[in-house]
């Protein structure tokens, strides 16, 4: 064919395609030229023929015609004619279904194409086709996909890219928008991710999308950044773990995911292969095992070496065997197996565990009570002192580090805490802080007088600590001295006191000089004190000192041994320090690179004197040799670490001023002035957040620190409750004076009976003093309930046990029984021989009581007693106590007017006739309510304590027994078990008061479920029983029966059906209880 | 009467005839002796206070040794025993219990043979012998037994035998003493006021560190230094009464510890059985006396 016959043909087709859009028919042409040069004339008008025929489909169908035009100077090159045919035909496909769907397809193609085989293009357009379902959002979902193609093949392969299909489909499903979003985001999300890792990440989102569709966004954003955490070739690995957990577990895998993967992120990457491969191993059994296992490892593995963590691992596997759950458990460390197993392999002692012995401890050693407190504690308070891990003391509690994990086993560890503690004791049993500057010392004459009137007679001061200090120029040179002066004095003192410490002692102090530095690398005048240091160490082997000045040093040692003999004081401690001040004074501070000057010191050197000549000699010689440098502390000793007694005075003195102001009131005797004063030249304060420049505002934080510090310690300050509103019955902020908010905490374990295993300290409970109310209730209950007040008060008196029984027939007693003498000299003469049981004795039977009544003050409690039948779901509020409240201060609107009965009144009723009848028989007995929300806000509220006497203020109180929130049992039985072991009786009884089952926020799997509340409530009343307890339930749960079964195996139980009943059934329950 | 023969190795006394042949070793704390002495010429009965193993039945002993009976010659009651007893008072130790009736303290009727025969009880016998009469732990006995001894603690100082239908007149050198633990007393179990206030009271305390080294040193017979450890030990222990232990360490504890490590038991050990186990069940109270233990002891 000619060339003006193809101008034909092509002008042919142009006409035709024309009607449709001018902008086909312009597409159409500037592609016509490339194809011509291409094709053959009769390929052309194929081609042509194709677009025609696109464009005719439909309406719309001449877009998809257009792409197709436009593509094909791209796509001819790259797959030839005959390909193209195909190419086209699939258009044609899609086209049948949307038109919008081909021409992106077409659009797509000059780039998608140079990613696939030629056999692969048909199952890229199925892949679109897939996702197709004959809807628009579908169409347009599809469409995008054709539309990322370009971008999806250049990262992945077809195959992966199938996946990804799969997974937008599924996502599809649930919501378009999701789909799409996740789609678009792929490109970018799987941009940072290596090439090997993308498939297994694309994986791990399908399974996601049918587990947990709502997170796959969350994934795909942030899940490349949490893979990166874990060692590269480690993430397929991972990926296929928290699959398996998805097959399983569904809808957590992505906390999972999250979770497992920040965990090993804080892990050396290296131990990565190995804590996968544990963890591998557990899958097996239980995927989510092997996450729990993960998810722990940073917790565990700073108490344990990976070395050791087999051990812990096979542990727990072994569990794993027997139960599911308590494999769980062991590996969430939420079981005191873990906790044992953990506690038995490390060799790490922790702070919190040994507090409570190493309290006594110092107390044993120094008479007075000592706090033991972590050390980031002191940094907190911002009193001078900065966050480190050394310990130290305030003058009334021991600051030491959180943890110590040096040595192989738990003893030499513990070992360090000792040193640490006996130290830090020592200096307040030795009267470090207790320097007064007008009293002598024992071993050197007074020369701090003579060089105060030199300077110029005393200035003001706060302390005598600042007092003394005052009289030195360089007063970090002089605070350094007496440092090393004190602490030395002390650890002789310890030393000589406490025989048996010194070979652990002894041990820390080598370590200790192996961290010193070298006398001969320092500037000369840091190198005397460090000689100082190294001498009160008894490292004399290290001191080294130039032989020119050695007279010098040697006095200086002398003056060291002064205070370290036993009858040496802090003050002597200070009147060395102002000799060894005048020789450091002597002492350049410069480097001397006369080396081979440098000499050792012998132990017991004689203590001569230098020779002013040839010190004043060998003085200038040292000038010349080096560069006077800027005086810098000793590197702290660890073991002795900061002492700080010019601020432990003035805290002392604080407290002082504070206690006597509070008998007499006088103004405050510091004034912000003197602190400032005190601030500028003190070298001991060093301030946390010291803003520079903004001195004025930090100085006064520091005073209203300090001065919080003095005022008498409370436990931190934790308001029972979440959302703001204070329980009922409890004071509001401001009200009725915030003492009695103030409450007691404990820690009490919760029995999982899933895991066979008690979850360790899992609950706190908070004990409060109910606050008070009015005394009417009391006394308007009594006379409401006359007749069954003096009828029980009848009954109880009964009950009083003679004091003394008669006891007959004895061999041994206070008198004769006239009877048996009678009878047994009749028997004598009739020639028998009686046993002499001739006596009787008046045995003392004490009735010895105690009982603790614990009723229920959850919501419910609130009731009114007739729609008990028809109780609402108390579990609706459970997640919400919002919600709660707002119902609840609604209805009790509405009640205002007529206040029905409800369950709590009548429990505080038969609160009034106990006590009435308890008060009869003398039994001590304590009356206690138990509500709150989750295991961290148990809420224990004391009507009356066991030793607490009965009187006006428990009438009070009873006043406001209200109904609170949830019903948490075990910890409440357990605390109240705490408190009747405590109390010495013959007969102790534990009585709960509920009205219904057991249920609180995360009592249980979820909130419906029931077992594992009662399971942990009936254990809680075993261990009460185990301690010789009596434990007793009362239910006015008409429906009690199904539940108490279970919850009161061996246990005493009933079931008051007729609620108005209570008051006199549990006056009777009892009475027959402790007859 | 002493009763010895052959076969028996042991001695028995009759209760009011039990005089102590060797002095007692006592250290004094305070004046407690000067006190002691004065009360007794003055028939003033005397309340002893204080913690357990304190040494109030040392010091009672120890007094009863000391001192002789006002304006009488003591007569060898049995002409047997080798003069011991021209030293001393006898002393008469009753440990009162919850279950001690007056008949336990006054007398009873016991059965011989046909007939019944009536026996003096310890008190009576102190009264008739003029002895010293030691009333360990007063407050465990029965109020109504405590009532009795009103008419002996005043200036009658009698003691009426209602089965006798009979009055015994105390005899010169008859002193009541009676011991006393505030500690551990709850306030149930106190002392009548009536009671109480026929009593002078002396109170014992723990001996300072030198002292208590003292007397561990002579009781335990041990070196100088450990009865110091030992002492020291006593003082650091006691600081924790009230914060863990309801009641400090007694120097009698202190003592066996002592003469535990006299007969070879290594001194941590001792510490541990004798002191540490003795004190407390609590495994972290135990825990800190047995560091503080390590601390002192090598
Ligand atoms: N001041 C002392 N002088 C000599 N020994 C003493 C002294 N104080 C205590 N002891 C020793 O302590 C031991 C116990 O003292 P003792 O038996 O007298 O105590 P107690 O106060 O009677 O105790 P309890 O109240 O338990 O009966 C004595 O055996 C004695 O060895
Ligand atoms: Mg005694």
């Amino acid at each position: 064919m000619s060339r003006s016959s193809i101008r034909r043909l092509v002008g042919r087709f142009e006409k035709e395609l024309a009607p449709f859009s001018t902008a086909l028919a312009a597409e159409f042409r500037s592609s016509a030229e490339v194809a011509c040069d291409l094709l053959e004339p009769e390929e052309v008008a194929l081609w042509a023929e194709d677009g025609l025929e696109l464009a005719r489909r439909s309406w719309r169908s001449w877009e998809a015609a257009s792409e197709y035009f436009r593509a094909t100077p791209q796509v001819l090159p790259l797959i030839g004619f005959v390909t193209m045919r195909q190419w086209v035909q699939r258009g044609h496909d899609l086209v049948e279904q949307s038109s919008s769907l081909a021409a992106a397809y077409f659009r797509a193609s000059p780039d998608t194409l140079p990613h696939l085989s030629l056999s692969q293009i048909d199952d890229w357009v199925i892949l679109g086709q897939h996702l197709y379902k004959g809807t628009w959002r579908s169409a347009s979902l599809a469409v995008q996909f054709f539309d990322m193609s370009p971008a999806l093949l250049s990262q992945l392969s077809l195959d992966e890219v199938r996946a990804l299909v799969r997974f937008v489909d599924v996502l599809a499903e649930r919501s378009y928008d999701l789909a799409a979003h996740c789609l678009s985001a792929t490109p970018t999300s799987l941009a940072p991710l290596p090439p090997q890792d993308r498939e297994a990440f694309i994986r791990f989102a399908e399974i996601l999308a049918y587990t947990g569709w709502a997170d796959a966004r969350s994934y795909l954003e942030k899940g490349p950044g949490l893979l990166s955490q874990i060692q590269a070739s480690q993430r397929p690995r991972f990926l296929n773990l928290t699959r398996e957990v998805a097959r399983q577990e569904g809808r957590q895998a992505f906390t999972f995911f999250t979770e497992g993967a920040r965990a090993l992120g804080q892990l050396e990457g290296d131990d990565h292969p190995y804590l996968l491969s544990l963890a591998e191993d557990l899958a097996s059994r239980s995927p989510v095992a092997a996450m729990e296992f993960l998810k722990s490892l940073p917790q565990v593995l700073v108490r344990i070496s990976v070395d050791d963590l087999h051990h812990l691992h096979a542990f727990g596997l072994a569990l794993l065997e027997a139960s599911i759950e308590g494999g769980k458990a062991f590996f969430r460390l939420q079981s005191s197996k873990s906790d044992e197993v953990l506690e038995s392999l490390s060799s790490r002692v922790e702070l919190s565990r040994v507090a409570e012995i190493l309290r006594m401890y110092c107390k044993a050693l120094t008479g007075s009570n000592v706090a033991i407190h972590s050390a980031d504690a002191l940094a907190e308070k911002n009193i001078g002192w900065v966050a480190s891990e050394r310990p130290s003391t305030e003058g009334t509690a021991i600051y030491l580090p959180p943890a110590v994990d040096e040595y192989q086993d738990k003893a030499q560890s513990f070992g360090v805490y000792k040193v640490y503690s006996t130290h830090q004791a020592g200096h307040l049993e030795f009267g470090s802080f207790d320097f007064l500057f007008e009293r002598p010392g024992h071993i050197f004459p007074d020369e701090r007088h003579q060089l105060e009137e030199k300077r110029g007679g005393p200035k003001k001061a706060l302390t005598d600590i600042e007092r003394f200090f005052d009289l030195f120029d360089d007063r970090r040179l002089a605070s350094d001295l007496f440092a090393v002066v004190e602490d030395a004095r002390v650890d002789r003192l310890v030393a000589q006191e406490y025989c048996g410490i010194r070979s652990i002692y002894r041990r820390i102090q080598d370590r200790e000089l192996e961290k010193r530095p070298q006398p001969e690398d320092l500037p000369l005048r840091q190198a005397f004190l460090e000689n100082l240091i190294l001498a009160s160490l008894e490292g004399f082997q290290r001191m080294r000192w130039p032989v020119t000045m050695l007279g010098l040093m040697r006095n200086a040692l002398g003056l060291l041994r002064g205070v370290q003999q036993p009858q040496a004081t802090v003050e002597d401690s200070a009147e060395a320090t102002v000799r060894l001040y005048s020789l450091a004074q002597k002492v350049p501070n410069i480097v001397s690179d006369l080396e081979r000057e440098w000499q050792r010191l012998e132990e017991e050197g004689a203590e001569l004197p230098q020779d002013m000549d040839s010190l004043s000699q060998a003085l200038t010689q040292l000038m010349q040799s080096g560069q006077e440098q800027s005086y810098e502390s000793p590197q702290p000793v660890e073991f002795r670490g900061e002492f700080k007694p010019e601020l432990v005075q003035l805290l002392m003195r604080l407290r002082q001023e504070k206690e006597t102001r509070q008998t007499q009131a006088s103004p405050p005797a510091l004034s912000p002035e003197q602190l400032q004063q005190l601030m500028d030249k003190s070298v001991e304060i060093t301030l946390n957040e010291m803003a520079e420049g903004d001195l004025a505002e930090s100085s006064a934080l520091f005073l209203a620190n300090l001065l919080k510090e003095t005022t008498p310690q409370r436990p931190e300050k934790r308001l029972p409750y979440h959302d703001g509103q204070p329980p009922l019955g409890m004071p509001r902020e401001g009200e009725e004076g915030e003492l009695t908010c103030e409450p007691n905490y404990s820690y009490y374990d919760e029995w999982d009976f899933r895991a066979s295993d008690y979850k360790p300290r899992w609950c706190r409970v908070a004990e409060y003093s109910l606050s008070e109310g009015e005394a009417q209730f009391f006394e308007q209950t009594l006379t409401k309930h006359s007749s069954l007040v003096s009828q029980t008060r009848r009954q109880f008196e009964l009950l009083r046990p003679e004091m003394f029984r008669k006891i007959k027939r004895l061999l041994d007693g206070e008198e004769f029984d006239l009877d048996s003498v009678v009878d047994f000299l009749v028997e004598r003469h009739s020639g028998h021989q009686p046993p002499g049981k001739v006596y009787w004795r008046r045995n003392k039977v004490e009735r010895d009581v105690a009982v603790a009544f614990l009723l229920d003050m959850s919501a419910s409690t609130d009731e009114e007693i007739m729609k008990h039948e028809r109780r609402y779901g108390q579990d609706d509020f459970d997640d919400d106590p919002r919600r709660y409240f707002s119902w609840w201060m609604s209805r009790r609107a509405q009640d205002m007017l007529t206040p029905p009965k409800r369950i709590i009144d009548l429990e505080k009723e038969s609160t009034v006739l106990l006590i009435k009848a308890l008060e009869t028989i003398g039994d001590s007995y304590g009356i206690y309510g138990f509500s709150g929300y989750g295991r961290e806000n148990v809420e224990f509220y004391v009507i009356k304590d066991l030793e607490e006497p009965f009187g006006q203020r428990i009438k009070q109180r009873i006043d406001k027994i209200a109904p609170v929130r949830s019903t948490r049992m075990g910890p409440a039985i357990r605390h109240a078990t705490a408190k009747l072991d405590a109390h010495d009786a013959k007969v102790r009884i534990l009585f709960l008061v509920s009205d219904g089952r057991p249920q609180d926020h995360g009592y249980g799997r979820d909130r419906t479920e029931k077992e594992y509340a009662i399971h942990d409530t009936h254990v809680a009343l075993l261990e009460a029983k185990r301690k010789g307890i009596v434990p007793f339930c009362l239910t006015v749960d008409r429906y009690g029966h199904d539940y108490l079964k279970q919850m009161c195996d061996d246990i005493g139980y009933a079931v008051v059906a007729d609620i108005e009943a209570l008051p006199s059934r549990i006056t009777t329950l009892y009475r027959r209880l402790t007859e | 009467m002493e009763v010895q023969s052959e076969r028996t190795e042991y001695r028995q006394y009759a209760i009011e005839e039990y005089v102590l042949s060797e002095e007692p070793f006592y250290l004094p704390l305070k004046d407690e002796v000067e006190l002691f002495t004065a009360a007794f010429h003055q028939n003033i009965p005397v309340l002893l206070k204080g913690p357990t193993g304190c040494g109030k039945t040392r010091f009672i002993e120890y007094m009863a040794y000391r001192l002789d009976r006002p304006l009488t010659i003591v007569k060898d009651v049995t002409g047997q025993s080798e003069g011991s007893a021209n030293h001393g008072l006898p002393l008469v130790t009753v440990a009162c219990h919850e279950d001690l009736t007056a008949s336990d303290l006054v007398g009873r009727y016991l059965l011989e043979g046909e007939s019944t025969r009536w026996i003096d009880g310890p008190l009576t016998r102190a009264v008739k012998a003029g002895a010293i009469c030691y009333l360990d732990e007063i407050v465990e006995a029965r109020k109504d037994t405590t009532v009795l001894i009103h008419p002996l603690t005043d200036h009658r100082r009698i003691l009426p035998v209602e089965k006798l239908g009979q009055i015994v007149e105390a005899r010169d050198g008859f002193l009541l003493v009676i011991s006393y633990n505030p500690g551990y007393q709850s306030a149930l179990k106190d002392l009548k006021h009536s009671t109480r206030q026929r009593f002078m009271a002396i109170e014992f305390g723990y001996p300072s560190r030198e002292l208590e080294a003292r007397i561990i040193q002579h009781e335990a017979d041990v070196p100088d230094s450990l009865a110091t450890d030992l002492a020291k030990l006593g003082e650091k222990v006691r600081h924790l009464k009230e914060h863990g232990l309801a009641e400090g360490v007694s120097t009698r504890l202190l003592i066996y510890a002592g003469r535990l490590v006299q007969k070879g038991i290594p001194p941590r050990r001792a510490c541990q059985v004798a002191v540490v186990w003795a004190l407390t069940d609590d495994h972290e109270v135990q825990r800190s006396i047995e560091e503080v233990v390590s601390s002192i002891f090598e």
